[in-house]
């Protein structure tokens, strides 16, 4: 299973990346769980979310789940790119199967995410 | 694992049948109750899974009312469906945990409970690559949409027992067309199981392909919920 060490994770499976903004996508583990993903329904530029509401539907083979937000804040910007192409979540989920990226409006929040080891012995447990 | 199920008698309208989930799906997240499954016979209704196509209906809603047959967008995944009396629908509102925590293994699930219950009556299903749901040499006998809300199910699979709901005539099911539907009816005729031997054997599949002890409990019983 692939877990990217510069990232930190959520126990419901997403990850986060911090730059300037923060960037958010599903790990390698909630991709494979999910199969074949054939639609994404992503927020809207300028929505404003707290952490854990739900904020995208991935749509696999007869199935709808829900995403939800890690962290707090602002839509800056959302992966067009998966409109058309869907299972970038699956062949690139920490790459360009990114699914938006958010402003944080509390960074101390991060402190409550999972650093990668963590991530690992989650999944091995 | 220990799960609950209640089975409905009389045909649940759709929207009363997506409240119920609900309500049981909040107290499950909620911890207040097990893993529940709720079985049902619908009134005659078409349902579109939130990006079903409804261009796979054939016919307007002035004729739908003029059939009796209701209509809703439902938030399951898959294409267009219909459910109907003589048919069972399966809403299991388990939390999928650990290793389970798989659509695709969730689905396979669903799959197998549809297979292992025709078998129970002689009837072979199968998979079909590429058409999900159970299919034997008449149709499609089982088909299967659901939503995954903070890693607890709702929606299911629907099981054609005692009768295709009529409602299947007015669509192109899961927008495939040309393929037939069936029900253990359509293969049995007057050796049908009853309805309730249909329930029985698909709570007792659930059990085994999900690894579930199921107690029975009468729908008023999840009214405290």
């Amino acid at each position: 299973m692939n877990i990217p060490d510069d990232l930190l994770y959520a126990e419901s499976h997403e990850w986060v990346k911090v730059n300037d903004v923060a960037t958010v996508g599903v790990s390698d583990f909630a991709q494979q769980q999910l199969g074949d993903i054939t639609f994404v329904e992503l927020p809207e530029v300028g929505d404003e979310l707290s952490k854990k509401d739900e904020v995208a539907v991935v749509e696999s083979v007869k199935a709808a789940s829900d995403i939800y937000t890690p962290v707090s804040g602002t839509v800056t910007e959302i992966n067009e790119a998966l409109e058309d192409s869907p299972d970038l979540v699956n062949t690139d989920p920490y790459g360009e199967g990114w699914l938006f990226k958010i402003e944080l409006s509390d960074e101390s929040e991060l402190d409550e995410l999972m650093k990668p080891d963590k991530y690992k012995e989650m999944q091995a447990g | 694992m220990n799960a609950q199920a209640a089975i409905f008698e009389d045909p649940v309208a759709y929207g009363e049948g997506v409240r119920i989930q609900k309500k049981i799906h909040a107290a499950r997240l909620a911890k207040a109750i097990p893993d529940t499954l709720l079985v049902m016979q619908h009134q005659p209704v078409i349902t579109l899974g939130r990006r079903g196509r409804d261009n796979y209906l054939t016919v307007d809603s002035t004729e739908l009312e003029n059939l009796g047959i209701d209509y809703h967008v439902s938030s399951r995944g898959g294409d267009i469906t219909c459910h109907g009396p003589g048919q069972w629908v399966l809403y299991p509102i388990i939390k999928l945990e650990g290793q389970s925590a798989s659509a695709r293994g969730y689905l396979w699930n669903l799959e197998e409970i549809a297979i292992r219950t025709a078998s129970d009556f002689g009837v072979c299903a199968y998979r079909r690559e590429g058409m999900n749901g159970a299919w034997t040499d008449e149709g499609k006998i089982a088909a299967i949409g659901f939503h995954i809300k903070r890693w607890v199910t709702l929606h299911g699979m629907s099981f054609n027992a005692a009768a295709v709901p009529e409602g299947f005539s007015k669509i192109v099911p899961c927008g495939l067309e040309g393929q037939p539907v069936a029900a253990l009816k359509t293969i049995l005729g007057p050796q049908t199981p009853s309805m309730d031997a249909v329930a029985e054997r698909l709570l007792q599949n659930f059990g085994a392909v999900c690894g579930r002890d199921i107690t029975l409990v009468k729908p008023s019983e999840l009214a405290s919920v």
